[in-house]
């Protein structure tokens, strides 16, 4: 199988002493990674890195055999949604549309059309972003990182601020693009049941650190639910620290 | 290249989307149509005895010492911070960051959509001076000159705005940085004008750079020094500017 993405020896440590400390992992074409920590945990550093919105401290991060830094041809391939999605307040959907598809020859308008109809904000198209709800706002992101037909998908909590419906919907788009298309995801969640209910593999982050890096079936195998297996992790570290 | 063109599309169309960019267009055409007013009162209180082509020969280039000094440069502030540190702010800066494309280029892209802008705006300004000079009865004389003086003078605009690109670079707050982008430059408008020992060696000094060119000028290889310096001032504002941009982190 091919490797997406990688991470070797990765730290990247803000002035303020948090980030991610020494996680190395790769991810394989197809497959559905979750990254599950709780909120200050690594995910979001993770996954900033590997967009080029944050530079590593140390290590080095690759995607499709392409050093990050190499933004122009690493980031090809690659949609994302960190945190919030970027939108312009006083620009329409179809406005940011067409701005992301400047970036990628291969997207026309009826691409654009597609994107928006998946994401169900074909009828507001021409409505300013600023005038959406915060699910409205989550969609177009989608909307974003969808568009270029990526083959790696970087989402960071995708479903935040989404209906149940509407996460339902997210999480069936997820696993038919990456059975269908062979789309590779890294999801990060704060969340274990969504984790659970979408991902191949489950890397867990606690402060900072990579506690575990292993399939579901593994994780499931010796706890009733991620979450268990979440929290199991969690101990085994505090614990080993009081030792 | 196509990524860079890209990108700078998309700057022009942001920009081009917020409307103060517009008023204050129509603001510095309505001051260059005021200006040439004063050839009506100029005009009735000499009972006609200066001509209004005396009075208006070349209003543009009466006009450049305001849009030089104080329009264009003030326009320049805003839409650079708009475009830097305004989308550092409020995060919108990801929006590019995130696509297959160098940071050079992103910040390249950014400070020549400002350039554009300015560059524009100082064409329609001309465009306005130069009808209302002849709708008004001045006539045709200085038109040609004052096109000259324009477009010389959009080289000392490059590097100032690059200059502005590096101040967005280092603070946070879109605030913060206008009123230092502001205070900055009034310093070194001050001091090139009031400290002649340094005049020359200060690139604002150089904003009417057509002024050595054109009309009474020195000879070409005593300027050469002059253009050396600008185009020194534009490298380092430049790659500074870009190496501080390329190691944020958004």
């Amino acid at each position: 199988m091919d490797t997406v993405l990688s991470l070797d020896h990765f730290s990247k440590i803000y002035s303020n002493g948090r980030g991610a400390r020494s996680i190395t992992f790769s991810v394989e074409r197809g497959q559905v990674v979750g990254l599950l920590g709780p909120n200050g945990s690594g995910k979001t550093t993770i996954m900033k890195s590997l967009t080029g919105l944050a530079q590593p401290t140390e290590g080095t991060v690759t995607l499709f055999g392409v050093n990050a830094a190499d933004r122009e041809r690493a980031l090809q391939n690659v949609g994302a949604l960190i945190e919030q999605p970027a939108l312009y307040e006083n620009l329409t959907a179809l406005d940011h549309l067409c701005m992301a598809a400047r970036y990628y020859p291969q997207v026309d308008r009826a691409r654009i059309d597609k994107v928006l109809r998946i994401v169900g904000l074909l009828p507001y198209a021409k409505e300013r972003c600023g005038k959406f709800s915060l699910g409205m706002k989550q969609r177009m992101g989608l909307a974003l990182a969808l568009l270029s037909e990526p083959e790696l998908m970087i989402l960071d909590e995708p479903t935040n601020g989404l209906d149940i419906e509407a996460t339902v919907e997210i999480r069936e788009i997820i696993i038919r693009l990456a059975k269908e298309k062979g789309v590779t995801f890294l999801v990060a969640s704060h969340l274990a049941s969504e984790i659970e209910k979408m991902c191949d593999k489950v890397l867990v982050l606690y402060e900072g650190e990579m506690l575990s890096f292993e399939t579901k079936e593994e994780a499931l195998r010796l706890h009733p639910s991620l979450e268990d297996y979440f929290l199991a992790k969690v101990r085994d570290k505090k614990g080993s620290v009081v030792l | 290249m196509e990524q860079f063109r890209a990108n700078l599309c998309n700057e022009l169309f942001k920009l081009s989307k917020r409307k103060k960019y517009l008023v204050f267009l129509i603001l510095g055409s309505l001051i260059c149509v005021a200006s040439a007013l004063r050839v009506l009162i100029i005009n009735y209180l000499t009972d006609g005895e200066v001509s209004r082509q005396a009075i208006l020969g070349g209003l543009m280039t009466s006009n450049l010492p305001f849009v030089l000094l104080l329009f264009l440069p003030l326009m320049a502030i805003m839409a650079a911070g708009d475009l830097f540190v305004g989308e550092q702010a409020d995060h919108t800066i990801r929006f590019s960051l995130m696509r297959p494309v160098g940071k050079g280029k992103l910040f390249f892209s950014k400070a020549a959509a400002v350039f554009l802008l300015c560059a524009f705006d100082l064409g329609v300004l001309y465009l306005v001076s130069t009808v209302a000079q002849v709708a008004l009865g001045g006539g045709t004389e200085g038109i040609l000159t004052s096109l000259g003086a324009c477009l010389l003078d959009l080289i000392p605009l490059a590097v100032l705005i690059l200059f502005f690109c590096l101040i967005n670079q280092l603070i946070k707050g879109q605030g913060l940085t206008v009123l230092l982008c502001v205070v900055v430059y009034i310093l070194l408008l001050v001091l090139g004008t009031y400290l002649p020992v340094v005049g020359g060696l200060v690139f604002t000094g150089y904003l009417r750079w057509h002024n050595l060119w054109i009309g009474i000028t020195l000879p070409v290889f005593s300027l050469l020094p002059r253009v050396g310096l600008l185009a020194g001032y534009g490298l380092v504002f430049g790659s500074c500017g870009y190496l501080l941009f390329d190691r944020r982190d958004a």
